[in-house]
């Protein structure tokens, strides 16, 4: 068999199915994800199986919000439905996760839909693709024992674990913000003009500012040491144009615990690619 | 006179019915061999030349891939194709899995034929005519068959949904790409409306008020998960893992009608993607060095760059 490098050391069920002795896998231990084979490679690499897809949804109904047409303001009622539907879709995939004994969930995706059909309602998922560490390390969950949640690839993770840090989990923060029409005679000041609305420059100053705040406040309730890969949407879920949420979201991390389970760091080498 | 001369109607092809007589009896062995689930002769015969070096061989793969296949002893062998064109008769969503699965199992014939040991390389693809809408579609897939060097010609290749690149790769892992695993499901929620309302008017609820419609919620969770269940087996029938990388889902509300007063929803999962064979826990470290690049990207047009920042 040596004479193929490809075949040196391939387990020996591999072999078999590539020359079609065996036909069919195994009917228990499956496991399913959403995974690309490298995030699927470098997850292993960490020393972590993918168990299953897990995934969270939840309809909402959105209640019904009065604003100041001239005024800045946030839309309390919106931002907490925001938020309360995907804390229910996160909260859902994680007991799933808990269910399967995972450490934790890689690769999350939150999703909001709208429905062609009704205006106030959105449609929330959250889905990843829990794992759990090869040798059973207990130290790799999240707050109070649950698995952790991120939104990493699997390559990001591999990369979070070579820092010498571990994922805690997916925290979050929205602010739904009305930002406030400009009335007539302000609007009529402004022609011909190069200048800053100041009006408009708050709103959003202000609606960013309050995602993110709602954002590390979880964080730091975690226990976290920081957040990382911090991103921040901006949508207009079939509201009016002046409705704008602004979401930020990115995964709390702490160092990890166990000094014998940091990996080595990896220091980059410097390359420059030919192939593209 | 030539083409341009029957296009423009000059002087009549004096081989049209040589050539119809050759369109219909192609036509006629490619019913044939669809009935009976074969491949016509001349497409064996073609096959069989390419396996035995008369005709050359035939690769969708990049270069790189070709490269990587060369220090592995792979070889590429041919082209291979299957395609499926399916009427939904009675689920859009469940045909998605039919149509695949009889386009893989058409394309894995042409492999066996080639002798190969797998299909890397593997694209999907689907076609569609705008005036049948939903209700029919072709569902295509072709890839590179391979042989790996020392192995005999399998009963049955691979299928590996990805790139000749990836599968080395996979390979040196100790990991193998096998097939496309797909859970498709659907299911209906009577009487949408009528549950939306309850909820609004309930003790505790007002209309202007936040609130989850948790009927809906359980509804889609069901459906997804029962997807996922069809996506584990299909999965278990090729392998011990999937990494289902391609998802839809879709919710959709009907009006009242006659039979349904008051209205129904309808929704529908379908989750799909590469099937592996690996054994848990048994993991042979790919060694990853990282690296940084200095290549800079390419400087852009100054129009793509406005749409960002200007």
């Amino acid at each position: 068999m040596s004479q193929n490098p490809a075949l040196d050391g391939l387990p020996k069920h591999a072999i078999e199915r590539l020359k079609g002795l065996r036909e069919s896998g195994q009917s228990e231990g499956i496991f399913t994800s959403d995974l690309s084979v490298n995030e699927f490679l470098m997850v292993r690499e960490a020393g972590f199986e993918p168990i299953g897809l897990c995934v969270g949804s939840c309809i909402y109904h959105m209640g019904i919000q009065y604003g100041q047409w001239s005024q800045n303001q946030e839309l309390n009622v919106l931002s907490q439905a925001m938020y309360h539907a995907r804390e229910l879709a996160m909260t859902r995939m994680t007991e799933e996760a808990q269910a399967v004994a995972a450490d934790g969930v890689v690769g999350v995706r939150l999703e909001v839909k709208r429905l062609e059909w009704d205006r106030e309602i959105l449609e929330f998922m959250a889905i990843g693709t829990a794992i759990a560490h090869s040798s059973g390390h207990p130290g790799f969950k999240g707050p109070q024992g649950r698995p952790f949640t991120s939104d990493l690839s699997g390559q990001d993770f591999w990369m979070l674990l070579k820092a010498g840090h571990r994922p805690l989990e997916m925290v979050m923060g929205s602010c739904v913000y009305h930002v406030a029409h400009q009335g007539f005679l302000k609007s009529l000041g402004n022609i011909g003009r190069n200048t800053e609305i100041t009006q408009f420059t708050q709103a959003m100053y202000d609606a960013r500012e309050l995602a993110m705040e709602r954002m590390q406040n979880e964080a730091h309730e975690a226990g976290a040491e920081g957040i990382v890969g911090v991103n921040l949407h901006e949508g207009s879920h079939n509201w009016q144009p002046h409705v704008i949420e602004f979401f930020a979201v990115g995964t709390a991390v702490k160092p990890i615990e166990d000094q014998s389970v940091i990996p080595e760091p990896a220091s980059p080498q410097i390359v420059i690619p030919v192939n593209d | 006179m030539g083409l341009l001369g029957r296009i423009i109607g000059g002087t009549p092809d004096p081989d049209a019915a040589k050539h119809l007589a050759e369109q219909q009896a192609r036509d006629a062995a490619w019913q044939t061999a669809l009935d009976s689930g074969r491949l016509p002769d001349f497409v064996v015969k073609r096959l069989a030349d390419t396996r035995a070096h008369k005709l050359p061989w035939v690769s969708t793969t990049s270069i790189g891939s070709l490269m990587a296949m060369r220090t592995h002893g792979i070889r590429p062998v041919g082209m291979v194709s299957g395609n499926c064109w399916f009427n939904f008769g009675f689920s859009w969503t469940k045909g998605h899995a039919a149509g695949w699965h009889a386009a893989i199992e058409r394309m894995v014939e042409e492999a066996v034929i080639l002798g190969a040991n797998a299909v890397v390389d593997v694209r999907m693809k689907v076609s569609r005519l705008a005036e049948l809408g939903r209700e029919q579609m072709d569902f295509a897939v072709y890839g590179t068959a391979v042989t790996v060097d020392s192995l005999p010609p399998s009963k049955k290749p691979l299928v590996a949904t990805v790139s000749a690149l990836e599968f080395v790769r996979l390979l040196e892992a100790g990991i193998v790409p096998v097939g496309l695993a797909i859970g498709a499901h659907y299911d209906w929620l009577y009487q949408p409306a009528y549950m939306r309302q309850t909820a609004m008017n309930s003790l505790t609820a007002a209309p202007y008020m936040n609130r989850e419609m948790t009927t809906i919620s359980q509804f889609v969770n069901r459906v997804r998960q029962a997807a996922y269940g069809l996506l584990a087996s299909d999965g278990a029938r090729l392998g011990t893992g999937v990494l289902a990388r391609t998802q839809f889902s879709e919710l959709l509300y009907f009006e009242p009608e006659e039979n349904y007063p008051a209205g129904r929803c309808m929704y529908r999962h379908i989750a799909m993607g590469t099937a592996v064979q690996h054994e848990p826990g048994m993991h042979r470290p790919v060694k990853v060095k990282a690296v940084f690049s200095v290549q800079d990207k390419p400087m852009r047009q100054s129009l793509e760059i406005t749409e960002e920042v200007i």
